[in-house]
């Protein structure tokens, strides 16, 4: 065996994580099963290379059936490959002259730059759109959209990953991983506990054992509210949630409530970072706990866009709002 | 010596009739302490008006010209209070013009500049804008503007606005002014929308030609409320809209509430309470005035708590944990910075009795 397939080999084995080492041999199916029981995967990455070597060695294996190899690892990079031709002649049948480009991330994820033209201009590419998609999960991120181009980047996107329909999350943010985090629900989440322990707060004062604070144990379920309701520790960075509200009158004027049609009015909450000044606002008391679910249905839904009527929280409607 | 104090009292929940003389009441205190010299006691008796007239929509084209109006309304100003001005003649306003132009240039040059110099590249320009005068102790409101022109344009090349500003008095509180002494004219309120070298040039010229005193206007709560209220209650003359509120919550990091009511809704909320309020008041046989188009300030905290409440039943946050930094409709905004912009003509006057109110209140002296 020569040198290259030995050296490809060495790094394949270095790249692939140790738990998918054996099911990836298995899948590429060209070791027996009597060999495959010979080697030891308990071994270190290093003496298993050595032991492969030999296999390979043995067979005659050349440079295209180690690259076949890690074609099996990159399982997901085949589909990764589906997915470009079909999003993008899918695109291209839609609309002329437009241009697609596709790059996978090492995170998982599919990001996609499209510039938009027409049937008479070249694709204007100072304004591009970005889509980034991760595979595996059914979200997609969008940017820069006008509202002629989202129904065929919709389709395109829909027949691209083979789902039924793509519709509005009603979230929308200035920041990319906050807003994907949020969905994923990648930050601390705090869960409820049976038995009540205070958490430590966040800013610790010099604790002098002279001073006894009167409200701790209410300052600390509020804290404890406040953290199951957004979560703990820091937070993903939503700049702002817009709730259109058409309820009844809900303040102590007699005539007021007795009116039948609701009052309409729109809220917006905005700052660097609603999550956290939301559960500031719950933790300090200006909130009362527990939290209403119209505000922790922020993180929960994964949505900073709602209509919220008499019936409950309205469908998830037509465009996003910034 | 900038004392940030609010000289307002908010009247209690729970009024009778006596609160309503207050406001004459407390004036006559006023204007007993003035003649008590550095009596700073004086400033616990003065208050805001507890009620005042709701605005009608004045024909104020008819009065006061388009160009005018066309300088003042929809431009937003920043505003402060001036002290009373001593010696400021309303017939010498070319001459004011010309030394403000020679000012200002001196001001940048950093050299002493010739008055009668046509040449400089500012030039300022008094005028008086007739019309705006409600009382008969009100001034005449005075429009300062400044025009810029380069060096090496050509003479017939339009000169460019670059700085405004007014002087008014409107609706000024008729014993103050006339508590004044000889030769102090007085207008409270001055607006200014430019740049701030020039803004702070005309107001130095001024501290040193009349011997006044400016200072920043701050709009607090109550005052914005106040607007707020006004401007809803000419909902079904002019379409407001709609009633925009923010309010600024103090956590980590700042949270910032906009509160958006349509304006159709906000009309009727604001006439239920004033119904309410009617019923209540009529409940006490009190004077028999005509209450025809005055309003109280307890309608117009009630109908600043409906708000509030409405939005508690929904967020369970108090927003009167916050603070309330700007109101706006289609009339015109105001935050509490000290920023307005009067966006229809047909209600300024009204607003401009309020802002004149708040700036007599401001004045140290």
């Amino acid at each position: 065996m020569g040198d290259t397939p030995r050296r490809l080999l060495q790094r394949l084995i270095r790249r692939i994580p140790a738990q998918e080492l054996k099911p990836t041999l298995e899948k590429w199916g060209r070791l027996s099963q009597a060999q495959l029981q010979t080697i030891d995967f308990t071994q270190s990455k290093w003496a298993l290379t050595g032991k492969l070597g030999t296999i390979c060695e043995e067979r005659n294996w050349a440079v295209k059936h180690i690259t076949e190899l890690e074609l099996i690892y990159n399982a997901h990079t085949v589909e990764l490959l589906q997915f470009k031709e079909q999003f993008k002649s899918n695109l291209s049948e839609l609309i002329r002259n437009v241009s697609v480009k596709i790059k996978k991330h090492t995170d998982e994820a599919v990001w996609i730059r499209i510039a938009w033209g027409d049937g008479l201009s070249q694709p204007n590419h100072f304004k591009p759109t970005y889509v980034v998609h991760y595979l595996q999960t059914p979200y997609v991120f969008v940017t820069s959209l006008n509202s002629k181009q989202k129904p065929l980047l919709s389709q395109a996107l829909v027949l691209a990953t083979s789902y039924h329909a793509i519709k509005d999350a009603n979230l929308s943010g200035r920041k990319f991983t906050a807003i994907r985090d949020l969905l994923m629900r990648q930050y601390e989440q705090v869960f409820p506990r049976k038995f009540h322990s205070p958490l430590k707060e966040r800013n610790q004062i010099v604790t002098d054992p002279h001073i006894e604070r009167e409200q701790a144990e209410s300052s600390a379920n509020r804290l404890q509210m406040a953290c199951e309701a957004f979560g703990g520790g820091k937070l993903p960075q939503l700049q702002s949630a817009v709730y259109k509200l058409e309820t009844k009158f809900r303040g102590h004027n007699k005539s007021m409530t007795q009116r039948e049609e609701p009052i309409r009015c729109v809220v917006k909450f905005a700052s660097t970072n609603i999550l956290e000044s939301l559960r500031n606002c719950a933790s300090s008391g200006i909130a009362s706990t527990p939290v209403t679910p119209l505000l922790s249905s922020i993180p929960l839904k994964g949505r900073n866009y709602f209509v919220i009527t008499d019936n409950g929280p309205g469908p998830s409607q037509t465009r996003q709002q910034n | 010596m900038e004392q940030k104090q609010t000289s307002v009292v908010k009247t209690p929940r729970n009024s009778d009739g006596a609160q309503r003389s207050s406001y004459r009441q407390s004036y006559r205190s006023y204007v007993g302490a003035v003649s008590r010299l550095g009596l700073t006691s004086a400033l616990t008796a003065r208050r805001l008006n507890t009620s005042r007239r709701a605005p009608r929509a004045h024909n104020i084209t008819d009065k006061v010209s388009p160009e005018h109006l066309a300088v003042l309304v929809k431009k937003e100003w920043q505003l402060s209070y001036v002290t009373p001005l001593f010696q400021f003649r309303h017939t010498q306003l070319k001459r004011y013009s010309q030394q403000l132009s020679a000012f200002i240039a001196a001001e940048r040059q950093g050299v002493a500049v010739e008055v009668e110099e046509p040449q400089h590249s500012f030039k300022a320009s008094f005028s008086v804008v007739h019309g705006m005068a409600e009382a008969e102790e009100d001034a005449e409101t005075i429009l300062i503007q400044v025009h810029s022109k380069h060096h090496f344009s050509r003479r017939d090349d339009p000169e460019k606005c670059v700085w405004s500003g007014w002087l008014a008095c409107i609706n000024g509180s008729p014993e103050y002014i006339r508590s004044l002494p000889k030769d102090f004219i007085c207008l409270p309120l001055f607006g200014s929308s430019g740049g701030d070298p020039l803004t702070s040039s005309v107001k130095s010229w001024f501290q040193q030609t009349f011997d006044c005193c400016f200072g920043s206007l701050e709009i607090n709560h109550t005052s914005l409320q106040w607007l707020g209220s006004l401007w809803t209650n000419c909902q079904p003359e002019s379409n407001i809209q709609h009633l925009k509120m923010i309010w600024a919550v103090p956590v980590v990091p700042p949270l910032q509430i906009t509160y958006t009511v349509n304006p159709q809704d906000a009309w009727e909320l604001w006439t239920c309470v004033r119904k309410d309020a009617q019923v209540e008041k009529e409940g006490e046989e009190e004077e028999e005035e005509e209450e025809e188009g005055i309003i109280d300030i307890e309608e117009v905290n009630m109908f600043m708590q409906e708000l509030k409440s409405h939005f508690y039943r929904h967020f369970k946050l108090d927003l009167s944990a916050g603070n309330l930094v700007q109101v706006s409709t289609a009339l015109g905004s105001a935050k509490t910075s000290g920023r307005i912009k009067i966006s229809n003509s047909r209600y300024m006057i009204s607003t401009l009795t309020l802002l004149t109110e708040c700036a007599l209140l401001k004045m140290p002296v």
